[in-house]
């Protein structure tokens, strides 16, 4: 009995201390029943007793190794917990605009949409959740490694403290998040459902999309687009890490938009990104008669598009970088 | 009444925490072995489990505030604890604390018990 106490215990302990913890609880009860006893004979009773006094192997083990009893600590917690309410909103949404356009183009399977739907719900979220949790206690585990070094030289000084920031250059939380939330909606869109980025026909009921990208390209473009998305969301997460506007946020953000911008451009400008057939389909479907005002007009901004999402894009980049800054020097 | 009871189990086991390790580092400038520790802690009045005490010792000797040494000369093995030099430092300095702390204390205490019996 007394070794199967002292296996239940040690068994939960580091190989190293074992043997010295098991020969120190092992004197320690022999001291105890000595105690109890006085000089009679040491009956099973006895050896019970004792051992019920030392209470709960798994609880004297936990007593032992001393260590801390959680996987996400207080000092990541509230990132914890903010990084997985943005996964689980991102998630929670997409998975509702999919289920939402999915009904609009096939309402009458709406039954398997919605069975659909709660399926990967179920399957979905819980893997989120297990991920990034298992995201963050990697990062407790690796951080405990080197708490000792960090908390060496944690002189603190008042002038440390950040000012408080200034209403107009705080950066809302909210904003950022959303942001984030709607840069994965793209992501899922685009990966998964690319071929309803186009225009809509509805002959009485859905009928099909003239699609403005070209679908035989598309996969090779896909790695951009995703790139290009996964840039947004660096940038809306360098806005929640500054919380405010500051030079530096506007030197990075402007550096990210950058690249964002060169991997569009090469994008547009590559061969065949755009649907070739588009203002044939479109005549096809019966939007358009061919040698119309309405088909030289469309055919016009159609094949200007490229130049004009260009300078939309220079304009909105050019005009993020200066709003920022503007909202660094305003006193 | 309960409430109140369990209330006080929680502050006192938060109490206990901090002075069962000056009553231990009290009692070692003598070397001793676990289980004679809590006999003599318990004559004294200072009641510890022997599962409380156990890792409290391993944990000060890693600490490097106690020495260790196991006794195989006996019937039975035995690991005595010994204040390390560090150890006795520590202790003196803690003792100073300690009485700071009792001595403002007493006084908070009592200052709210004359105004009680004041207004009632």
């Amino acid at each position: 009995m007394i070794n199967r106490y002292i296996y239940a215990v040690t068994q939960k302990l580091p190989q190293a201390q074992r043997e010295d913890i098991a020969e120190e609880l092992r004197g320690l009860i022999e001291d105890m029943l000595e105690a109890r006893v006085q000089g009679r004979k040491v009956t099973d009773k006895d050896v019970e007793a004792v051992l019920v006094a030392l209470g709960n192997p798994k609880h004297l083990a936990q007593k032992y190794r001393g260590t801390k009893k959680y996987l996400i600590g207080p000092e990541l917690f509230d990132a914890y917990i903010l990084v997985l309410k943005i996964v689980l909103i991102s998630i929670a949404v997409s998975m509702g605009v999919g289920f939402v356009i999915q009904i609009i183009l096939n309402p009458i399977s709406i039954l398997d949409h919605f069975i659909d739907f709660i399926v990967s719900f179920v399957t979905v979220i819980p893997m989120a959740f297990g991920w990034t949790t298992f995201g963050f206690a990697i990062g407790e585990y690796s951080k405990g490694i080197h708490s000792k070094d960090l908390q060496m030289d944690k002189e603190w000084k008042v002038s440390d403290l950040a000012p408080i920031p200034d209403k107009k250059r705080q950066i809302k939380r909210g904003e950022s998040i959303t942001g984030i939330i709607f840069y994965v909606l793209f992501i899922v869109i685009f990966a998964f459902s690319s071929e309803y980025f186009g225009i809509w026909v509805f002959h009485e009921e859905f009928s099909g999309v003239v699609p403005f990208l070209n679908e035989e390209t598309y996969g090779s473009y896909l790695f951009f687009i995703i790139l290009i998305f996964g840039f947004g969301i660096i940038k809306e997460c360098l806005k929640l890490i500054f919380g405010k506007w500051t030079m530096k946020l506007v030197i990075y953000t402007s550096i990210v938009n950058l690249v964002s911008m060169i991997a569009i451009l090469f994008m547009v400008n590559g061969p065949a990104f755009w649907n070739p057939d588009f203002m044939l389909e479109l005549t096809q479907a019966g939007f358009l008669t061919e040698g119309s005002e309405a088909f030289r007009t469309v055919s016009g901004v159609w094949e200007q598009s490229t130049s004009w999402i260009l300078i939309l894009l220079v304009f909105g980049l050019i005009w993020d970088a200066a709003d920022g800054f503007l909202k660094v020097r305003k006193k | 009444m309960s409430k109140a009871n369990e209330h006080l189990d929680k502050l006192m086991q938060e109490l206990r925490r901090g002075t069962i390790t000056i009553g231990v580092l009290s009692q070692l400038s003598e070397p001793q072995y676990g289980y004679s520790l809590v006999t003599e802690l318990s004559e004294k009045g200072i009641h510890v489990e022997p599962g409380t005490l156990y890792p409290l010792l391993r944990r000060l000797e890693k600490q490097g505030l106690l020495d260790s040494k196991w006794d195989t000369n006996e019937s039975r093995p035995r690991k005595y604890y010994l204040l390390s030099e560090t150890g006795k430092e520590v202790f003196d300095l803690l003792v100073v604390e300690w009485r700071s702390i009792v001595q403002s204390l007493n006084l908070v205490i009592e200052n709210k018990g004359d105004e009680k019996v004041g207004d009632d």
